[in-house]
Protein backbone atom coordinates (compact mmCIF):
# COMPACT_ATOMS: atom_id res chain seq x y z
CA UNK A 1 0.00 0.00 0.00
CA UNK A 2 1.52 3.39 -0.95
CA UNK A 3 2.52 5.61 1.99
CA UNK A 4 0.00 8.33 1.07
CA UNK A 5 -2.90 5.92 1.38
CA UNK A 6 -2.28 5.10 5.03
CA UNK A 7 -4.54 7.16 7.30
CA UNK A 8 -2.97 9.31 9.98
CA UNK A 9 -4.58 9.28 13.41
CA UNK A 10 -6.26 12.66 12.99
CA UNK A 11 -7.32 11.84 9.44
CA UNK A 12 -8.95 8.71 10.81
CA UNK A 13 -10.84 10.75 13.44
CA UNK A 14 -12.01 13.26 10.84
CA UNK A 15 -13.21 10.51 8.49
CA UNK A 16 -15.13 8.86 11.33
CA UNK A 17 -16.69 12.22 12.26
CA UNK A 18 -17.77 12.77 8.63
CA UNK A 19 -19.23 9.26 8.62
CA UNK A 20 -21.15 9.86 11.87
CA UNK A 21 -22.53 13.23 10.79
CA UNK A 22 -23.78 12.03 7.40
CA UNK A 23 -25.29 14.83 5.35
CA UNK A 24 -24.60 17.38 8.11
CA UNK A 25 -20.80 17.05 7.94
CA UNK A 26 -19.13 20.43 7.62
CA UNK A 27 -16.13 22.03 9.32
CA UNK A 28 -17.78 23.30 12.48
CA UNK A 29 -19.82 20.12 13.10
CA UNK A 30 -16.79 17.91 12.47
CA UNK A 31 -14.76 19.98 14.94
CA UNK A 32 -17.47 19.77 17.60
CA UNK A 33 -18.04 16.06 17.03
CA UNK A 34 -14.36 15.31 17.60
CA UNK A 35 -14.24 17.63 20.63
CA UNK A 36 -17.34 16.07 22.23
CA UNK A 37 -16.32 12.47 21.67
CA UNK A 38 -12.58 12.64 22.32
CA UNK A 39 -12.24 15.71 24.56
CA UNK A 40 -9.69 17.21 22.14
CA UNK A 41 -10.06 20.92 21.51
CA UNK A 42 -9.03 20.89 17.85
CA UNK A 43 -8.83 24.07 15.79
CA UNK A 44 -11.03 24.72 12.78
CA UNK A 45 -7.84 25.29 10.75
CA UNK A 46 -6.56 21.79 11.53
CA UNK A 47 -9.94 20.30 10.60
CA UNK A 48 -10.09 22.11 7.24
CA UNK A 49 -6.46 21.34 6.42
CA UNK A 50 -7.17 17.66 7.06
CA UNK A 51 -10.44 17.68 5.10
CA UNK A 52 -8.67 19.26 2.13
CA UNK A 53 -5.91 16.62 2.31
CA UNK A 54 -8.53 13.86 2.44
CA UNK A 55 -10.27 15.41 -0.55
CA UNK A 56 -6.97 15.45 -2.45
CA UNK A 57 -6.57 11.75 -1.64
CA UNK A 58 -10.08 11.12 -2.96
CA UNK A 59 -11.41 9.88 0.39
CA UNK A 60 -14.05 12.62 0.78
CA UNK A 61 -15.89 14.87 -1.63
CA UNK A 62 -17.36 18.29 -0.93
CA UNK A 63 -20.16 20.50 -2.17
CA UNK A 64 -20.70 24.20 -1.54
CA UNK A 65 -24.16 24.97 -0.11
CA UNK A 66 -26.06 28.24 -0.31
CA UNK A 67 -25.23 31.02 2.19
CA UNK A 68 -27.42 31.25 5.31
CA UNK A 69 -28.14 34.24 7.62
CA UNK A 70 -26.91 32.48 10.79
CA UNK A 71 -23.50 32.16 9.16
CA UNK A 72 -23.36 35.85 8.34
CA UNK A 73 -24.42 35.21 4.73
CA UNK A 74 -21.53 32.84 4.11
CA UNK A 75 -21.61 29.56 2.23
CA UNK A 76 -21.18 26.18 3.88
CA UNK A 77 -19.01 23.39 2.48
CA UNK A 78 -20.40 19.95 3.24
CA UNK A 79 -18.33 16.78 3.04
CA UNK A 80 -19.20 13.15 2.45
CA UNK A 81 -17.26 9.94 2.28
CA UNK A 82 -16.43 8.51 -1.14
CA UNK A 83 -16.14 4.81 -1.96
CA UNK A 84 -12.37 5.00 -1.41
CA UNK A 85 -12.99 6.78 1.90
CA UNK A 86 -15.27 3.96 3.07
CA UNK A 87 -12.59 1.43 2.04
CA UNK A 88 -9.96 3.38 3.98
CA UNK A 89 -12.12 3.47 7.13
CA UNK A 90 -12.85 -0.26 6.84
CA UNK A 91 -9.16 -1.03 6.36
CA UNK A 92 -8.15 1.11 9.34
CA UNK A 93 -10.81 -0.60 11.47
CA UNK A 94 -9.56 -4.06 10.43
CA UNK A 95 -5.98 -3.09 11.21
CA UNK A 96 -6.89 -1.79 14.65
CA UNK A 97 -9.08 -4.77 15.47
CA UNK A 98 -6.38 -7.14 14.35
CA UNK A 99 -3.72 -5.38 16.45
CA UNK A 100 -5.96 -5.30 19.52
CA UNK A 101 -6.97 -8.94 19.32
CA UNK A 102 -6.02 -10.85 22.46
CA UNK A 103 -5.20 -7.73 24.47
CA UNK A 104 -7.22 -6.97 27.59
CA UNK A 105 -8.49 -3.41 27.93
CA UNK A 106 -8.27 -1.12 29.84
CA UNK A 107 -4.54 -1.61 29.91
CA UNK A 108 -2.94 -1.13 33.33
CA UNK A 109 -0.22 1.53 33.62
CA UNK A 110 3.25 0.04 33.39
CA UNK A 111 1.92 -3.37 32.33
CA UNK A 112 3.86 -5.28 29.67
CA UNK B 1 -23.18 39.66 18.05
CA UNK B 2 -20.27 39.96 15.65
CA UNK B 3 -16.91 38.18 15.96
CA UNK B 4 -13.80 40.34 16.55
CA UNK B 5 -13.07 42.16 13.29
CA UNK B 6 -9.28 42.01 13.56
CA UNK B 7 -9.19 38.24 14.07
CA UNK B 8 -11.61 37.86 11.17
CA UNK B 9 -9.39 40.00 8.93
CA UNK B 10 -6.27 38.01 9.83
CA UNK B 11 -8.03 34.70 9.12
CA UNK B 12 -9.38 36.01 5.82
CA UNK B 13 -5.90 37.17 4.86
CA UNK B 14 -4.22 33.85 5.54
CA UNK B 15 -6.93 31.60 4.05
CA UNK B 16 -7.22 30.78 0.35
CA UNK B 17 -10.24 32.35 -1.44
CA UNK B 18 -12.07 29.05 -1.93
CA UNK B 19 -11.89 28.25 1.81
CA UNK B 20 -12.15 31.71 3.40
CA UNK B 21 -15.94 31.94 3.19
CA UNK B 22 -16.73 28.56 4.74
CA UNK B 23 -14.09 28.91 7.48
CA UNK B 24 -15.42 32.37 8.45
CA UNK B 25 -19.01 31.07 8.30
CA UNK B 26 -18.23 28.08 10.52
CA UNK B 27 -16.47 30.28 13.06
CA UNK B 28 -19.32 32.82 13.01
CA UNK B 29 -21.86 30.04 13.59
CA UNK B 30 -19.97 28.58 16.55
CA UNK B 31 -19.23 32.07 17.89
CA UNK B 32 -22.99 32.71 18.05
CA UNK B 33 -23.56 29.42 19.90
CA UNK B 34 -20.87 30.20 22.49
CA UNK B 35 -22.13 33.78 22.80
CA UNK B 36 -25.61 32.51 23.72
CA UNK B 37 -24.34 29.84 26.08
CA UNK B 38 -21.43 31.57 27.86
CA UNK B 39 -21.54 35.26 27.02
CA UNK B 40 -19.58 37.69 24.89
CA UNK B 41 -16.24 37.54 26.69
CA UNK B 42 -16.02 33.76 26.46
CA UNK B 43 -17.07 33.86 22.80
CA UNK B 44 -14.47 36.51 21.91
CA UNK B 45 -11.77 34.64 23.82
CA UNK B 46 -12.71 31.42 22.01
CA UNK B 47 -12.68 33.15 18.62
CA UNK B 48 -9.27 34.74 19.16
CA UNK B 49 -7.82 31.43 20.33
CA UNK B 50 -9.24 29.69 17.25
CA UNK B 51 -7.76 32.40 15.01
CA UNK B 52 -4.31 32.04 16.60
CA UNK B 53 -4.34 28.25 16.35
CA UNK B 54 -5.88 28.11 12.88
CA UNK B 55 -3.73 30.72 11.13
CA UNK B 56 -0.75 28.43 10.43
CA UNK B 57 -2.72 25.36 9.18
CA UNK B 58 -4.97 27.56 7.03
CA UNK B 59 -1.98 29.34 5.53
CA UNK B 60 -0.32 25.99 4.77
CA UNK B 61 -3.60 24.87 3.21
CA UNK B 62 -3.71 27.99 1.03
CA UNK B 63 -0.10 27.60 -0.05
CA UNK B 64 -0.50 23.87 -0.73
CA UNK B 65 -3.58 24.44 -2.87
CA UNK B 66 -1.69 27.13 -4.81
CA UNK B 67 -4.14 29.91 -3.90
CA UNK B 68 -1.81 31.80 -1.59
CA UNK B 69 1.57 30.96 -3.09
CA UNK B 70 2.03 34.19 -5.05
CA UNK B 71 0.55 36.29 -2.29
CA UNK B 72 2.86 34.73 0.32
CA UNK B 73 5.92 35.24 -1.85
CA UNK B 74 5.13 38.92 -2.38
CA UNK B 75 4.33 39.43 1.30
CA UNK B 76 7.61 37.77 2.24
CA UNK B 77 9.50 39.95 -0.21
CA UNK B 78 7.87 43.17 0.97
CA UNK B 79 7.99 42.58 4.72
CA UNK B 80 10.24 39.81 5.92
CA UNK B 81 13.23 40.57 3.72
CA UNK B 82 13.45 44.22 4.89
CA UNK B 83 13.16 43.08 8.52
CA UNK B 84 15.95 40.53 8.10
CA UNK B 85 18.15 43.04 6.22
CA UNK B 86 17.55 45.57 8.97
CA UNK B 87 18.52 43.06 11.61
CA UNK B 88 21.76 42.19 9.80
CA UNK B 89 22.63 45.86 9.29
CA UNK B 90 21.98 46.59 12.93
CA UNK B 91 24.31 43.75 13.97
CA UNK B 92 27.00 45.09 11.62
CA UNK B 93 26.70 48.64 13.01
CA UNK B 94 26.98 47.33 16.57
CA UNK B 95 30.06 45.27 15.69
CA UNK B 96 31.81 48.48 14.50
CA UNK B 97 31.35 50.26 17.85
CA UNK B 98 33.90 48.96 20.39
CA UNK B 99 31.69 49.48 23.44
CA UNK B 100 28.70 47.91 21.73
CA UNK B 101 30.45 44.92 20.14
CA UNK B 102 28.91 41.68 21.37
CA UNK B 103 25.98 43.46 22.99
CA UNK B 104 23.03 41.12 23.11
CA UNK B 105 19.94 42.21 21.21
CA UNK B 106 16.81 42.40 23.32
CA UNK B 107 14.56 39.41 22.58
CA UNK B 108 11.59 41.77 22.81
CA UNK B 109 12.90 43.59 19.72
CA UNK B 110 12.93 40.40 17.69
CA UNK B 111 9.46 39.49 18.98
CA UNK B 112 8.17 42.95 18.05
CA UNK B 113 9.67 42.59 14.57
CA UNK B 114 8.03 39.23 14.03
CA UNK B 115 4.62 40.49 15.21
CA UNK B 116 4.87 43.57 13.02
CA UNK B 117 6.03 41.53 10.06
CA UNK B 118 2.95 39.31 10.51
CA UNK B 119 0.72 42.39 10.63
CA UNK B 120 2.33 43.71 7.47
CA UNK B 121 1.92 40.38 5.75
CA UNK B 122 -1.75 40.33 6.75
CA UNK B 123 -2.32 43.84 5.39
CA UNK B 124 -0.54 43.03 2.18
CA UNK B 125 -2.32 39.69 1.90
CA UNK B 126 -5.72 41.40 2.17
CA UNK B 127 -4.85 43.91 -0.53
CA UNK B 128 -3.35 41.26 -2.80
CA UNK B 129 -6.39 39.01 -2.38
CA UNK B 130 -8.98 41.69 -2.96
CA UNK B 131 -7.98 42.21 -6.59
CA UNK B 132 -7.28 45.91 -6.12
CA UNK B 133 -5.35 48.10 -8.50
CA UNK B 134 -1.53 48.13 -8.45
CA UNK B 135 -1.64 51.59 -6.83
CA UNK B 136 -3.61 50.28 -3.86
CA UNK B 137 -1.31 47.30 -3.63
CA UNK B 138 1.68 49.62 -3.66
CA UNK B 139 0.07 51.66 -0.89
CA UNK B 140 -0.52 48.56 1.17
CA UNK B 141 3.07 47.44 0.60
CA UNK B 142 4.16 50.88 1.80
CA UNK B 143 2.02 50.48 4.93
CA UNK B 144 3.46 47.02 5.51
CA UNK B 145 7.04 48.19 5.17
CA UNK B 146 6.21 51.26 7.28
CA UNK B 147 5.11 48.95 10.06
CA UNK B 148 8.32 47.00 9.65
CA UNK B 149 10.33 50.24 9.97
CA UNK B 150 8.49 51.08 13.19
CA UNK B 151 9.26 47.59 14.48
CA UNK B 152 12.97 47.90 13.87
CA UNK B 153 13.67 50.88 16.08
CA UNK B 154 16.90 52.69 15.39
CA UNK B 155 17.07 51.33 11.87
CA UNK B 156 18.57 52.87 8.78
CA UNK B 157 15.67 54.43 6.86
CA UNK B 158 17.63 54.52 3.62
CA UNK B 159 17.90 50.76 3.52
CA UNK B 160 14.20 50.39 4.11
CA UNK B 161 13.28 52.97 1.54
CA UNK B 162 15.43 51.33 -1.12
CA UNK B 163 14.09 47.86 -0.25
CA UNK B 164 10.59 49.24 -0.30
CA UNK B 165 10.98 50.84 -3.71
CA UNK B 166 12.28 47.61 -5.19
CA UNK B 167 9.56 45.53 -3.53
CA UNK B 168 6.70 47.84 -4.49
CA UNK B 169 7.87 47.99 -8.09
CA UNK B 170 8.26 44.21 -8.12
CA UNK B 171 4.81 43.67 -6.64
CA UNK B 172 3.19 46.01 -9.18
CA UNK B 173 4.94 44.26 -12.06
CA UNK B 174 3.96 40.93 -10.57
CA UNK B 175 0.31 41.97 -10.28
CA UNK B 176 0.23 43.28 -13.83
CA UNK B 177 1.84 40.09 -15.14
CA UNK B 178 -0.71 37.98 -13.30
CA UNK B 179 -3.59 39.94 -14.76
CA UNK B 180 -2.15 39.58 -18.24
CA UNK B 181 -1.75 35.84 -17.78
CA UNK B 182 -5.30 35.55 -16.45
Amino acid sequence: MPKGEVLGEFEHLVLLAVLRLGSDAYGMRVRREIAERTGRDVSIGAVYATLERLEQKGLVSSILNDPTPERGGRAKRSFQLTGDGADAVNRAHQDLTSMQEGLAFPFAKGAR
Amino acid sequence: MKPPAFAQAVLTAVTGPSWADCVAGDLAEEFALIYQARGRRAAVRWYLWQAVRSAAPLMVLGIRSGELRDCTLVALASVFIPVVLMDRLWCFVYSQIPMKDGTARAPELLAANVVIACLGAAIFGLAERSGMSPQVKALSATAAAGLAVCGSVGGAPALYVSSLLVCVAASCLFGAARRRLA
